[in-house]
């Protein structure tokens, strides 16, 4: 039983869909309640995923199903819960799903940020509230899928189911302009993933060429060593299509359309998780297939990720649109991810993984909260503000909060992330970005984002909340409601959590971190000497064996952060 | 026996054709049997092939009473299966049209019957003789069937276009299959591939031949820059004619491309990369996909855009054909797969736009679609399925079908890798004309004071929708069945 539960995660949705879809039309606000509650549901049994959760309900667990249930530990990187069935023989397509350490906190993000991004937006959308709805389960099953698919095909599969529900909220629930936002946001992701999809291919028909068979499992083909031009291409174009979601510079411009004409619920979504499974892409699948190009064209992803950092900074900081200023300061926060990313180091790569949870909770926030006042005055026009902390003091104190969180001041979730990826590039020893003063460079680069930041938040807080109440349109606002504030809740309680104890997560994603460094190292070494078409473990041997005896981290990195912050748990933990 | 239970089908079809006749004769007017019998007749042949292939008769036990003229093999099987589904949902799509438009007469249906026979004997022709007498046995009927409005201009238009400019090209293959004859002193495809491969046959008149055959194949399954006709006689012929042009004709037509290319010119000589037929496909596929997708994009209707599609799609399945070249079996069973994935799609998409219009009122144009997915969101639901699988996209059997082509490219890698490349890039510019049907249904609102589309209410027409969706969607989450049937049909192609 224990083992399908990530398949039972997927159904649940699935299933709320088809009941939302059935449900009278003349009843929203039943269609909303069973939504939501279908959602919940998913995030109940998501907390599963937890090794402390698991463990407390074990017993109970137990005897519901009559069997034990598994506890995962995410100790050594290795996947939890897989499980996996023939889908197309012929073709070595099947359907598995599996866990670590990396997937885990992204997964549960995205459980948590569904139901919020519904509730939060409830009163918002007023037709065809059932569709809405179940668009918003069908991108829930896409986007969970997304993170948990082990094989090739899978992941396609999802990847571009996603699209279409999202598609739908643009284009039918937008504001002016949504057809243009919708149609572009889908023809920018479509080009990136089909060109993805023929990569995708050759590796796949590469390894038939070594292996004399086919298959799309994952596990599998990171074994596979390809020839280093070969590696080059495949690599550019998994990185495009990532590149495009994420959306780095140059490929962002489909996000500012994008979610200053979703409705609200949509742009939580979409910056919370949409984004990240562009980052994550990155991770899961561009860098541990192909390690050569990886290091080879990282630092120039990292170079594009310093100029989103600074490009989406100032233009955020021109926007009289306040949606608008939260989605380039999106540009500019997962500018971070990619450079934490592609710093290749412990730490990078561990601030790079907090970051986009921090990213997807504190952007989560502010857009539920830029839709909170949009619904009170129907604008979102900075200038049309003012004052408004006399007349909605809480919903002002949360903004400040959630803003001060998305700058990243300390006591908060985002300096916890950016410190480390900061840290990450400063100690990186990887292509040009370890050579010379190039580490410190790119840290002060990423570090005038930092300063952007505080400067465009603080501006916008300034112009909105204090001053003058001069505009008469503004004097009545009631302030935040009970159901706003029951969505914003468990988002500030995030930002504090993940700010004062960043050990409760950094604890489970570190190991999985440490093992693909170590994986990605041993890999690296091996094809940069040989880089023949071939298998990196010819043989069928035991896999872990030969993990263990490739663990390998640079050892200058620890010390540091250990030092600052702590939040890297020690050696002899992680082994 | 085993002889005729291989070619039954095509008896099904006469008998079938011949009883229709008779029904037609002594029904009343428009009470839709004649539809009935001809989709049951057509899905019953399609019904029989399939069980034939999926009990894998083997081949050396048919007796060739044909000789070489007619093949009795599994590709011819698989065809059957296409043509008599393709043709069979165009039955019941043509029974709720007809009658809605005030069209209902026998006479389309028996023409489509016969029509559907000449498909199939293209489909299973090996023999430039067989080749020619299907092609035109098909095509006249469909002549007929594109002129069929007859009180509309458009629609006599399309029918003069495609019979003037068909003609033309059957001239100039039967003038290539001339030229072969000459060359080779055969006309049956093994004894041409044998002269060739052997050596006994005058080279220089052969490539022209077939350089001359191929034209004339390229403009059934219309194929840039032999597309021209396509455009106007879609949108001009009543949409079930259209779909029927669509789903059959092409599939018979790349059947016989298949047989031409694998059986008479799959010799190392005209099957190399640098010469012969695999750059001329290549050619061909290129500028297919590029002018198709981006001409589709200009349209303003439905009719005219899922046209131009038909053409990009002809050249996705090119791309297949040329990468049979270096990959063979592989690419083949990838453009078996995609035909009949094809087949399904078009005739969801074309079913779902005819369900758009009612009381001698079509939908045609984007504009006629605005906001019926919000009025109707039930009726539309089969239009989002077919666009999203003409699109390629996930789970849905275009996308296999474009995976699986795709995938045969790319496996044959050097230039077939940029021919998938651009393929995928020309699918992704088709991706943003057929979200223009969404657009249309879900994000705009009608012109104040134009009527408004209606959908149509037809058992027959929501029929051919069921099983279409069912077979897309099947196709789509469970293509393990199809795949191995192309796959084995490939396979027996190579081997015989």
């Amino acid at each position: 039983m224990s083992e399908s539960l990530l398949t039972t995660l997927l159904t649940i949705p699935a299933i709320g869909a088809l009941v939302v879809l059935f449900l009278p039309r003349q009843w929203p606000n039943a269609v909303r309640r069973v939504s939501v509650g279908f959602m919940l549901l998913t995030f109940a049994v998501s907390l599963l995923l937890i090794p402390e959760v698991a463990e407390y309900l074990q017993e109970p667990m137990a005897r519901l199903l009559g069997s034990d249930i598994l506890i995962p530990t995410y100790a050594g990187g290795e996947m939890h819960y897989v499980q996996q069935s023939v889908w197309v023989e012929s073709l070595g397509i099947s359907y598995k799903v599996g866990i670590d350490g990396i997937s885990l906190w992204l997964v549960l993000l995205t459980t948590l940020l569904t139901p919020i991004a519904l509730y939060g937006s409830w009163t918002s959308i007023g037709t065809k509230v059932k569709e809405y709805a179940a668009a918003f389960l069908l991108l829930e099953v896409g986007m969970l899928g997304a993170f948990f698919a082990l094989d090739l095909f899978l992941f396609y599969v999802f990847w571009e189911l996603m699209l279409v529900p999202m598609y739908f909220i643009i284009g039918i629930w937008g504001g002016k302009d949504r057809v243009y936002a919708a149609v572009k946001f889908f023809l920018y992701t479509m080009v990136g993933s089909l060109l993805m999809l023929v990569a995708i291919l050759y590796v796949v028909g590469s390894y038939e060429d070594v292996t004399g068979h086919y298959t799309f499992d994952l596990i599998a083909l990171y074994d596979l060593v390809l020839p280093f031009e070969d590696q080059l291409l495949l690599f550019s174009a998994f990185a495009l299509a990532f590149m495009i979601k994420v959306p780095m510079f140059p490929f962002h411009t489909w996000l500012p359309d994008a979610h200053v004409q979703a409705p609200t619920g949509g742009s939580v979504i979409l910056a919370a998780v949409l984004l990240k499974l562009g980052t994550y892409g990155f991770l899961r699948f561009a860098m541990p297939l192909f390690p050569l190009a990886s290091q080879y064209l990282g630092p120039s992803i990292a170079i594009l990720g310093l100029i989103g950092i600074v490009y989406g900074a100032y233009c955020a900081w021109v926007q009289r649109d306040v949606k608008k200023l939260v989605a380039y300061s999106s540009v500019s926060h997962m500018g971070f991810i990619a450079l934490g990313i592609f710093a290749m180091t412990p730490h990078g790569l561990n601030g790079a993984l907090i970051q986009m949870v921090n990213h997807g909770v504190s952007t989560g926030a502010l857009f539920l909260l830029v839709g909170v006042i949009y619904e009170r005055r129907h604008t979102r026009d900075i200038d049309a503000f003012g004052g408004l902390a006399k007349v909605m003091p809480w919903y002002t104190a949360v903004f400040v909060l959630v803003a001060m969180s998305s700058i990243g001041l300390p006591g908060t979730n985002g300096f916890i992330g950016e410190f480390l990826i900061m840290a990450g590039a400063f100690f990186s020893n990887r292509g040009f970005i370890g050579y010379g003063p190039w580490g410190t460079i790119f840290t002060l680069v990423a570090a005038t984002g930092v300063i952007l930041a505080a400067i465009y938040m603080l501006h916008v807080t300034l112009k909105m909340f204090w001053g003058p109440l001069s505009k008469k349109e503004n004097m009545g606002l009631p302030d935040l409601t009970r159901r706003e504030w029951t969505a914003l809740a468990p988002l500030i309680l995030f930002i504090f959590w993940i700010g004062w104890s960043p050990a409760t997560f950094l604890d489970r994603s570190e190991p999985a971190i440490v093992q693909f460094l170590a994986d990605f190292d041993a890999k690296w070494e091996s094809s940069s000497t040989d880089d023949s078409l071939r298998l990196l473990h010819p043989a069928p041997a035991a896999p872990a064996a030969e993990v263990e005896a490739a663990v390998e981290v640079p050892a200058a990195d620890d010390s540091l952060a250990a030092l600052v912050a702590n939040p890297v748990p020690s050696r002899e933990v992680v082994r | 026996m085993n002889a005729w239970i291989a070619i039954s089908p095509l008896l099904l079809l006469v008998v079938g054709g011949l009883l229709t006749m008779l029904v037609d004769a002594f029904s009343k007017e428009g009470k839709g049997e004649v539809a009935t019998v001809t989709a049951a007749t057509l899905f019953l042949a399609a019904g029989v092939s399939f069980a034939a292939l999926l009990n894998g008769q083997d081949p050396q036990d048919v007796p060739e009473i044909f000789g070489a003229y007619l093949a009795t093999d599994r590709l011819g099987l698989f065809f059957d299966v296409a043509i008599g589904l393709g043709g069979g949902l165009s039955a019941l799509l043509a029974g709720g049209y007809l009658r809605e438009h005030g069209l209902e007469r026998g006479e389309f249906y028996i023409l489509l019957l016969f029509s559907a026979f000449g498909a199939m004997v293209l489909a299973r022709s090996t023999d430039m003789l067989t080749l020619f007498v299907g092609l035109e046995t098909m095509s006249i009927g469909v002549y007929a069937l594109a002129g069929f409005r007859r009180g509309s201009p458009r629609s006599i238009e399309s029918a003069l276009k495609y019979y003037l400019l068909g003609s033309f090209a059957a001239a100039i293959l039967l003038f290539g299959a001339a030229l072969i004859y000459a060359g080779t002193a055969h006309t049956d495809f093994a004894g041409i591939g044998a002269a060739v491969e052997g050596g006994h046959a005058d080279v220089k008149l052969v490539l022209f031949g077939l350089l001359l055959v191929l034209v004339g194949l390229a403009f059934k399954v219309s194929a840039v820059p032999f597309h021209m006709w396509t455009p106007d006689v879609y949108e001009g012929a009543p949409t079930p004619a259209t779909t029927f042009m669509s789903v059959v004709v092409k599939a018979a037509a790349f059947a016989v491309f298949v047989r031409v290319v694998i059986t008479a010119f799959g010799d190392e000589m005209s099957s190399s990369s640098a010469g012969g037929w695999p750059p001329v496909l290549a050619g061909l596929a290129v500028v297919t996909m590029v002018y198709g997708n981006l001409a589709a994009i200009a349209q303003n209707s439905v009719k005219r855009m899922l046209a131009y599609s038909s053409i990009a799609h002809a050249g996705y399945i090119l791309v297949g054909l040329a990468a049979s070249s270096v990959v063979g079996q592989r690419a083949i069973s990838a453009v078996l797969f995609y035909l009949m994935a094809y087949t399904v799609s078009n005739v969801l998409a074309f079913g779902s736009l005819i369900l758009m219009g009612s009381r001698g009122r079509e939908a045609v144009s984007f504009d006629d679609l605005a906001g019926v997915g919000r009025r109707h969101p039930l009726a539309a639901l089969p239009f989002i399925i077919a666009v999203l699988t003409l699109m390629g996209f996930p789970p849905t059997a275009g996308f296999i079908g474009k995976y699986y082509v795709f995938s045969s490219a790319v496996e044959a890698g050097g230039g077939f890798i940029w021919l998938a490349v651009l393929g995928v890039l020309a699918s992704a510019v088709g991706a943003y004309y057929y979200l223009r049907i969404l657009v249309a249904m879900f994000m705009k609102d009608p012109i104040p004071g134009e009527p408004v589309a209606v959908p149509m209410r037809s058992g027959s027409v929501v029929a051919a929708l069921v099983i279409s969706g069912l077979a897309v969607m099947q196709m789509g989450l469970m293509p393990g069945d199809m795949l191995d049937l192309a796959v084995a049909a490939a396979e027996q192609l190579f081997a015989g």
